[in-house]
């Protein structure tokens, strides 16, 4: 591997002989290999371009989709990582105080066993409540990491999709970010695998027990929060729910023939009985003298069930089934609706190509995920039957990047390492709308452009260009001055940051540029000073990146 | 222009228990259904601040921590309109906002706030403003600004290069669907928001002052002070909305509960001081998708329910008076046998603030199909 000052001297020595170098730079075929990349990982950058030339389309995915979630170089990456903790010396007033904290520490939560996050919970335990919520905050601050450095692209564009999908807002309350980044492994392992076990596995992950109440549901009247959004955002989908039209369970088609095609009111209160027990292992009082034990994991509790019989999309659910059986059934069912496979392929579909996905892909797509319902690579499976429909080559890239994945794809593409010493990204972020793992609704993100392309959101990518690559915006130590030559003409520097924004998609001038600062003579190699390098670098990467050929996949 | 009626929609979002922000506190179905920690109470420490002009019937307060509101409600500026919402069935809180916000069936385009602007005549510099980072559903298919402090509008604010992108955009994003809309509408509401609030001198953006002080450490507080300074400067400005989330409360309802009518009370009554000559123009309504259940579940909050309560604030309307029919809580008067049932549809007092208020003549193509007959908000 060239040294960094090798790299350099042999760009320096490459921009002196030529006005438009094509150096350590793989070029690919044309603007559909990079929007090819840009739909399916978090931005095109040299590795990806190289990788897709070697292998190819077909082999690139294949690739992709065999990656394990297990990435040394990004561990190692997580292990320098730090995280900001920084707060004023405290009292709660009742149980102790604490001394001011102002340091840099490693993101270890991520890797605790839970039942060592539980005392957190414990309010007898004086502390700051920044300590109660680091582990979510460094799962936050890890994902950036892992968009930008990730070797397994598509697993972490699937994750970022599944995320959103079961949403949890990690910073509602100590409770959900606590757990959070167990649920965050959840997500990521299961972000390619069989969404049935995903179901399960998220139904049990105690961030999602807290977020959406069931942590609290017992017999009875059982907590609704949790059965509906099973319903309504996990797996039909809104699309449907048919209440106003469907008075009763025998007025929904279907129903009488053995599987409602839609859910009603009386089916969101039967999930919630089913689901009655599902709670976690925090030391919370069962009953009199019995406490769950503190785990921090799924903790089921036989005496909050409500065991009577359900019936459920029109099924009939016989009385005292053993334990967990109700819930599990629900959730085979679901997994296994045409409707769950309709609503969650064209959400697939609408993250990977489009807002609004053609019906006859979405049934295409459908008919794949119900096929393989019982693969554990369902959903690569899924995945791959997108990336290979006769749409993905035919539909223009018309998908926004949200604020995250402009700020992701600004790094990946520009090449500097993350090192983010502390969160100023995440408030930026949210500036934008986009809160990462923090989202409000528990819908989780809006996936259309239109909600995305407000003046003031555009405006705050703007900045994003601007400074993204600055000192203060504190995300990367690494200098663009570092990444390309030191004296190359100012027309070989628009080639070289070109090619690494846009791929060999680009052809936008920067004559205004050069204008502005003052570049008479555009091919002449430049000597300037690395401040005034970096100044210029960071502005032509702004002006790239404010285009539709970066904005737009 | 200062004289021309505007209209302010802040939107509770998640589902406020209209039952525990104006209580029917003696109702003995009531009383019976609930505990006692998400009722508002008669006696003792915790009682609610007792309404006068509403039910003979039945002894309505206002929720302990929403002395504000009573304060309002007394001056006369405030109406209430209980058991107010959505009459279809939906408990979803995704179909319950999306059908109130568009308010039309399919066939209409955008929401009921969108298709009230597009029958204003053009030339207004800044119509609407929605205060968040995304257009809500009520103002889809406008061009509504949106942002979360006017400041936010100002492309590439104080940067030296800020000219050079403008002419970079204003070129550049030619056919491109909805990112050149928003990248022409970032150039024109920048350019006229600079001309507003920046100053060269500080190479800042002036801050807002407001006329009278908001709360500290309330959500509610920098929003309305971002619509407030939108009026007072004169843009044209006839449209703000504001969403205020975390009233979805499953559990251990109390407590979150109060705080959030905390806010929404000390904030509001804040920024209706802060507004001073300009309430004489200013409507404001306070809605949210759905209420609550009337029993509450095993876990101290009560799940998704049905009829709730709309405020409206503004001195144009006679204030100090509960609107619409109370349809009680006895097991028979309730939707489903288990929720206040809505007895006045949202759109009826929606309806008459554009009539009487915004003087909009017609209404048909805001609520296409629906005829309103008004409660008497303004008579």
């Amino acid at each position: 591997m060239l040294t960094r000052r090798a790299f350099h001297q042999r760009l320096v020595a490459l921009a002196l002989t030529t006005a438009l170098p094509r150096v350590a730079m793989a070029t690919t075929g044309g603007a559909t290999d990079e929007v090819f990349l840009n739909r399916l990982t978090f931005g095109a950058n040299t590795a990806a371009r190289d990788d897709l030339h070697r292998l190819g389309r077909t082999g690139w995915l294949d690739a992709q989709l065999a990656m394990p979630v297990s990435d040394a170089g990004l561990d190692r990456r997580l292990r320098d990582a730090r995280l900001h903790m920084s707060y004023a010396a405290g009292d709660d007033g009742e149980y102790g105080s604490w001394p001011a904290v102002d340091e840099m520490r490693p993101l270890s939560m991520l890797t605790t066993d839970p039942a060592g996050l539980v005392p957190l919970l414990n309010f007898t335990n004086a502390m700051d409540y920044s300590e109660r919520t680091r582990p979510a905050n460094e799962v936050i601050v890890a994902s950036l990491i892992r968009a930008v450095h990730a070797k397994a692209q598509l697993r972490e564009v699937m994750t970022q999709f599944w995320h959103n999908h079961f949403h949890v807002n990690a910073l509602k309350d100590e409770t959900t970010a606590v757990f959070f980044p167990g649920h965050d492994a959840v997500i990521r392992d299961h972000a390619l695998g069989n969404f049935r076990s995903m179901l399960g596995a998220v139904a049990r992950s105690p961030a999602m027990l807290y977020y959406l109440n069931n942590a609290d549901s017992t017999a009875s009247p059982a907590n609704e929060n949790f059965a509906r959004e099973l319903l309504e955002l996990h797996t039909l989908g809104a699309e449907h729910y048919v209440n106003d039209t469907a008075p009763h369970w025998r007025d929904v088609p279907g129903a009488r023939d053995g599987l409602a095609q839609a859910y009603i009111d009386q089916d969101v209160y039967e999930v919630a009985r089913a689901f009655t027990g599902w709670s976690v292992g925090d030391g919370r009082t069962i009953s009199d003298g019995v406490d769950a034990p503190r785990t921090g994991r799924f903790h089921y509790v036989e005496a909050w069930h409500d065991p009577y019989q359900k019936r459920i999309l029109g099924v009939e659910f016989p009385p005292n089934q053993a334990p967990r059986a109700d819930a599990e059934q629900v959730m085979d069912i679901l997994a296994t609706h045409p409707g769950t496979a309709r609503f969650v392929c064209r959400k697939i579909i609408r993250r990977l190509l489009a807002d609004d996905p053609d019906p006859a892909m979405i049934d295409r797509i459908a008919a794949v995920f119900l096929a393989h319902a019982d693969a554990s690579d369902q959903i690569a499976q899924v995945v791959r039957a997108v990336v290979n429909d006769p749409l993905f080559d035919a539909t223009p890239p018309e998908k926004f990047r949200r604020p995250f994945e402009f700020l992701a794809g600004l790094y990946r593409a520009t090449g500097v390492d993350l090192t983010i010493p502390n969160q100023d990204f995440d408030w930026a972020l949210g500036q934008a709308g986009w809160r990462q793992h923090s989202y409000g609704p528990p819908t989780g993100h809006p996936d259309r452009a239109d909600r995305w392309s407000s003046a003031s959101t555009m405006a705050r990518m703007v900045d994003f260009a601007l400074y993204a690559h600055d000192d203060w915006f504190n995300c990367t130590t690494t200098r663009l001055s570092d990444l390309a030559p030191e004296r190359a003409s100012f027309d070989a520097l628009a080639e070289f940051w070109r090619e690494r924004l846009l791929g060999a998609a680009g052809a936008d001038s920067l004559d205004d540029l050069a204008t502005v600062f003052g570049i008479d003579d555009r091919s002449a190699p430049m000597a300037l000073e690395p401040d005034d390098l970096q100044g210029l670098y960071s502005s032509i990467v702004a002006f790239l990146a404010i285009s539709p050929a970066f904005i737009l996949r | 222009m200062a004289s021309e009626p505007r209209l302010v929609v802040i939107f509770l979002r998640g589902g406020c228990d209209g039952l525990a922000l104006v209580s029917p506190a003696s109702d003995p179905d009531f009383i019976a259904a609930r505990p006692e920690a998400l009722r508002v109470l008669r006696t003792g420490d915790g009682a609610g601040h007792a309404i006068g002009g509403a039910n003979a019937d039945v002894d309505f307060r206002f929720h302990l921590q929403a002395g504000p509101l009573a304060d309002l409600y007394r001056a006369g500026d405030l109406s209430l309109i209980h058991a107010c919402g959505l009459t279809e069935a939906t408990r979803s809180h995704f179909e319950a906002e999306q059908r109130i916000e568009r308010s039309a069936q399919a066939g209409a385009e955008g929401g009921w706030l969108g298709r009230w602007l597009k029958t204003l005549p053009p030339g207004a510099d800044l119509p609407a403003i929605a205060v968040g980072t995304a257009l809500p559903g009520s103002l889809e298919g406008s061009e509504a600004a949106v942002a979360e402090e006017l400041g936010n509008l100002i492309l590439a604010q104080g940067n030296w290069l800020a000219p050079a992108l403008q002419a970079r955009i204003a070129a550049g994003f030619g056919n491109h669907g909805p990112v050149q809309a928003s990248m022409q509408q970032l150039l024109v509401l920048s350019a006229m928001i600079s001309g507003r609030i920046w100053s060269d001198s500080d190479g800042a953006v002036r801050p807002y002052a407001p006329a009278h002080a908001y709360p500290d450490d309330n959500p509610l507080s920098a929003p309305l002070m971002t619509v407030a300074q939108t009026f007072k400067l004169e843009m044209g400005t006839r449209l703000a909305t504001v969403d205020m989330g975390g009233w979805d409360t499953h559990v251990r309802q109390a407590g979150d509960f109060g705080q959030n009518v905390d806010w929404l009370s000390t904030a509001l009554m804040a920024f209706w001081r802060d507004l001073g000559p300009l309430q004489a123009d200013t409507s404001v309504v306070v809605m949210t998708e759905f209420g609550r259940r009337l029993r509450s579940n095993t876990g101290g909050g009560t799940d998704h329910g049905r009829g709730s309560v709309m405020m409206v604030l503004g001195p144009q309307a006679r204030g100090g008076r509960m609107l619409g029919r109370w349809p009680g809580l006895a097991h028979d008067a309730l939707e489903e046998g288990a929720d206040l049932a809505v007895t006045t549809d949202y759109r009826v007092p929606l309806a008459e603030i554009l009539t009487t208020h915004m003087k909009t003549a017609d209404l048909s193509p805001i609520f296409p199909g629906f005829a309103a007959r008004p409660i008497g908000l303004f008579g």
